[in-house]
C-alpha cells in the first residue's frame, strides 16, 4: 500500500513537473501551429492531368528546403494542385513555376500564378463548439460520480475527478508545448482521447477506493 | 462436436471479417463494384469546399434624373435628360474592420441557420477577405450561392421609390405552408417588431385595395367615354384618377422585387406572409421552394451585410490526409492489435486465443455497424474507433483474469462480476458519447456516434459472442 502511494507521488511529481516546463515553454515560444491554423500563403498551379503528390512534393523540397509545405490537390479532376507554405516569395514561386513546367511539359508563365494570403484559424473559433457539450458532459459525469461514490465524501470524489481531468489535459498540453507538437486538427481528437481515458482513470481509482472503503467498514462490524 | 461448433464459430468470424475489411465485389458492367456500404467521410479527413469572399471594390452605374432622382432604366421616358453616374457598391466609409467583422458574423450566423454543421471560417482583418470551408456535399452550391447575399429586406412605394419599412422593422421571419387540394403551398412569414407593427398598419391603411365596384365603374366610365368619343381628354384623366387612387408597395430583397401589392385589409397583426410559388404537388419543386423560403428567411432573419462581398473563389479542395495515409494508420492500429492478441495468447493461452479471435469478429462488425449507421468519419471519429479498440482489449484483458482466477463452475458469474465491474466504469464515458451524440456539429457528433455504437456493440457482443467463444 505504502509502495503504491509512494509510486503514485512520483507520478504526480512528473506530471506537475512536465506541466511546469511546459509553462516555461509555452511562455518562452508559445505554441506550434499547424500550417493550416497560421496565417500563409497559397498558390495553385493547373497541372491539366492528374500527378503524383510526391513528384510535387520533391519540386517544393527542393524550393523550399526544410520548412513545412502542404500540398493538397484541387477540385473532382485531380489536376491541379494547392502549395501552401507560411511565406513563398516571388523568386520561390518562380522557381516553382519553372520546375513544374519542366517536369509536367507546361508553358506556364510566373505571372499568370498569382500568391493568395490566406488568414490564420483562430484556435477559439475551432474549439467553440466544444465548449458547452463537454460542460454539459462534464456536469452529468460529475452528479453521477457524487452519487455513485458518495461513500468516499461528495466533495473529495467530485475534487479528485476533477483534478485528474484537469492535470491530463494539462499534461498533454505541456508535452505538445514542450516537443512542439503542432496545434491543429489534431489537437481536439487528442484532447477527447486523453478525457475518456482520465475519466477511466479516475473511475478504476474510485472503484479501488470504494471497495477498500467496503471491505473496511465490514472488517470493522465483524471486531 | 465442441470441436466443430468451435471451427464453425471462427468460420463465421473469418467470414463476417472478410465482408467488413476486404468487401463484397459484383460485376457491374465491365468493372467489379463493392456492395458493401462505404465510409461517409467528414471534411477534416476528405476534404473541402473552400469559398472566398472578398470586398467588392467594384463600381455601379446610376442614372438619375434632371432632380438629382435614381431611376431604373425601365422608369426611363422619352424627352428627359438623364445623366449617368459611375459610383462605387461600398461606400468608403463602410470599409471599416468593424463592418468586416459584423460581415463574418453574419456569415457565421447565416452558416448555422442554413444548417452547415462543419465549416471553419477566417477573415483577414485589414481587408476583410473571408475564407469559408464547407463540406462538399449537394447542399454546398446552394450555400456559395446565397451566403454573401447582402440581404437588403424593404418595402417601398412602388411608384415613388419611397423606402417604407427596412430591416430594422423586422422581428423574424420563418417558413409557413398551408395544404389545399391542390397542394402545398410555402410562404415566406415575415413578423415585424412594435415599430414595424405600427408602420405596417399605417401602410396597409394608406395603400388599401380600393373597392373593385369604384375601379369598375372608374373603367366603365372610361370606357363609355371612348365609345362614344365625346373628349379624349376626360378618358385619360378618368384613367389617370384610378392610378392615382389605387397606391401599391413593392417588397423587395437586394434590390430584386418580390411582390407589388395594395392591402386588402388594414394589418394589424405584424405580419405578412409571401407566397413562394404555386401549390404544387411535386415533391422537388416542393424541396427546393422551401429550400429557398428558409436561405430567404436565414438571410433576413441574420440581418443585412454592411458590406457587399463578392465570390472570388470557389473550389473543393482535399484533404491533405489521404486514403493511402489513413489505410497505413489501420494497418498501423492492426499491427498494435496483433500484439495484444499475442500478448492475450501467451499469457491466458487458448482462451486469449479465443478472446482474441472474437475481438476480431467485433471489429469486423464494428466497423459494417458504422457503415450503416450513417456515422461521419472525421478525425475526432477515428480517435472514437481507436478508443472503442482500447476499451474493449481492456474489457477481454479484465475478463479472462477474472475467469483464470474464479473455479470451473465459477465460470458465469466470474463472467458477470467483469462485466459488472467494467461497464460501472465507463459509465462517464457513456454519458460523454451520448450528450455527444446529440450535437449537431458532425466531428462531435461523429465522436458520439461512433463511440455509442462501439459500445451498445461492446456490450452486446461480449454478453453474446465473446461469452461464448471462451466457454467453448
Amino acid at each position: 500500500m505504502k509502495q503504491q502511494t509512494t509510486k503514485s507521488k512520483i507520478i504526480y511529481a512528473i506530471i506537475i513537473l512536465v506541466i511546469i516546463l511546459g509553462a516555461v515553454a509555452v511562455y518562452l515560444k508559445g505554441f506550434n501551429f499547424e500550417l493550416q491554423y497560421q496565417q500563409n500563403k497559397m498558390m495553385e498551379i493547373y497541372i491539366g492531368k492528374e500527378f503524383n503528390i510526391a513528384d510535387v512534393r520533391q519540386i517544393t523540397n527542393e524550393v523550399f528546403g526544410e520548412e513545412q509545405v502542404l500540398l493538397q490537390t484541387v477540385e473532382m479532376f485531380k489536376d491541379r494542385v494547392a502549395i501552401t507554405a507560411a511565406d513563398i516569395t516571388e523568386e520561390q514561386k518562380a522557381s516553382i513555376v519553372e520546375k513544374m513546367n519542366e517536369k509536367y511539359g507546361l508553358e506556364l508563365e510566373a505571372d499568370s500564378v498569382t500568391i493568395e494570403n490566406i488568414p490564420h484559424t483562430r484556435l477559439r473559433d475551432i474549439l467553440k463548439p466544444y465548449v458547452l457539450p463537454l460542460i454539459i458532459a462534464t456536469v452529468v459525469t460529475l452528479i453521477y460520480i457524487a452519487i455513485r461514490y458518495y461513500k468516499l465524501g461528495v466533495i473529495k470524489t467530485i475534487f479528485k475527478t476533477g483534478i485528474i481531468a484537469v492535470l491530463a489535459q494539462l499534461f498533454i498540453f505541456s508535452l505538445m508545448a514542450i516537443t512542439g507538437f503542432p496545434i491543429g486538427r489534431f489537437t481536439i481528437p487528442i484532447m477527447l482521447f486523453v478525457y475518456v481515458l482520465s475519466m477511466l482513470y479516475a473511475t478504476t481509482k474510485l472503484e479501488k477506493d470504494l471497495e477498500s472503503k467496503q471491505a473496511q467498514t465490514e472488517e470493522t462490524q465483524e471486531v | 462436436m465442441k470441436k466443430l461448433q468451435l471451427v464453425t464459430k471462427i468460420l463465421a468470424v473469418v467470414l463476417i471479417s472478410a465482408i467488413a475489411f476486404v468487401g463484397v465485389y459484383v460485376q457491374e458492367q465491365n468493372r467489379m463494384e463493392n456492395k458493401v456500404k462505404d465510409y461517409q467521410l467528414g471534411m477534416n479527413v476528405e476534404g473541402a469546399r473552400v469559398i472566398t469572399l472578398t470586398v467588392n471594390e467594384g463600381t455601379e452605374e446610376i442614372i438619375k434624373d434632371p432632380d438629382g432622382n435614381i431611376v431604373t432604366e425601365e422608369e426611363k421616358q422619352e424627352g428627359v435628360d438623364y445623366t449617368t453616374e459611375e459610383v462605387p457598391i461600398n461606400e468608403e466609409e463602410a470599409l471599416t474592420t468593424d463592418n468586416y467583422k459584423k460581415t463574418k458574423q453574419i456569415i457565421e450566423e447565416r452558416l448555422k441557420r442554413l444548417g452547415v454543421n462543419d465549416y471553419i471560417i477566417k477573415q483577414d482583418e485589414p481587408t476583410g477577405k473571408i475564407i469559408i470551408e464547407i463540406p462538399e456535399d449537394s447542399q454546398a452550391d446552394h450555400i456559395v450561392s446565397n451566403i454573401s447575399q447582402v440581404g437588403k429586406f424593404e418595402i417601398v412605394d412602388s411608384k415613388t421609390k419611397e423606402v417604407l419599412m427596412d430591416n430594422s422593422d423586422i422581428k423574424l421571419s420563418n417558413v409557413l405552408y398551408n395544404q389545399t387540394q391542390d397542394g402545398t403551398t410555402v410562404y415566406l412569414n415575415i413578423e415585424f417588431n412594435d415599430a414595424g407593427t405600427e408602420k405596417l398598419k399605417n401602410i396597409s391603411t394608406e395603400y388599401a385595395t380600393k373597392e373593385e365596384t369604384n375601379t369598375t365603374t372608374n373603367e366603365t366610365q372610361a370606357e363609355e367615354a371612348t365609345n362614344e368619343t365625346t373628349d379624349e381628354t376626360t378618358e385619360e384623366t378618368s384613367e389617370e384618377n384610378t392610378e392615382e387612387e389605387q397606391k401599391e408597395v413593392a417588397l423587395q430583397i437586394d434590390g430584386t422585387q418580390m411582390v407589388t401589392t395594395s392591402f386588402d385589409d388594414v394589418m394589424e397583426n405584424g405580419s405578412i406572409q409571401l407566397s413562394m410559388g404555386q401549390a404544387t404537388t411535386d415533391r422537388d419543386k416542393l424541396n427546393d421552394e422551401i429550400k429557398n423560403a428558409s436561405t430567404v428567411s436565414t438571410v433576413l432573419d441574420t440581418g443585412n451585410l454592411p458590406v457587399e462581398y463578392q465570390v472570388y473563389g470557389n473550389e473543393y479542395i482535399e484533404s491533405d490526409i489521404t486514403t493511402s495515409m489513413l489505410i497505413k494508420l489501420a494497418m498501423a492500429g492492426g499491427l498494435v492489435l496483433l500484439l495484444g492478441f499475442i500478448v492475450l495468447t501467451i499469457k491466458y493461452k487458448k482462451l486469449g486465443f479465443l478472446a482474441s479471435i472474437s475481438f476480431i469478429g467485433m471489429a469486423a462488425l464494428y466497423v459494417l455497424l458504422i457503415r450503416y449507421t450513417n456515422v461521419i468519419i472525421t478525425l475526432e471519429g477515428i480517435v472514437a474507433i481507436a478508443l472503442i479498440a482500447i476499451l474493449n482489449y481492456i474489457f477481454n484483458y479484465k475478463l479472462l483474469a477474472e475467469i483464470k482466477k474464479a473455479e470451473q463452475d465459477e465460470f458465469e458469474n466470474s463472467v458477470k462480476e467483469s462485466f459488472k465491474k467494467f461497464f460501472i466504469k465507463i459509465i462517464p464515458i457513456c454519458i460523454l458519447s451520448i450528450v455527444f451524440c446529440f450535437v449537431s456539429w458532425t466531428p462531435i457528433s461523429s465522436f458520439g456516434m461512433a463511440m455509442f455504437w462501439g459500445i451498445a456493440l461492446m456490450i452486446l457482443y461480449n454478453a453474446i459472442i465473446t461469452k461464448n467463444f471462451l466457454k467453448s
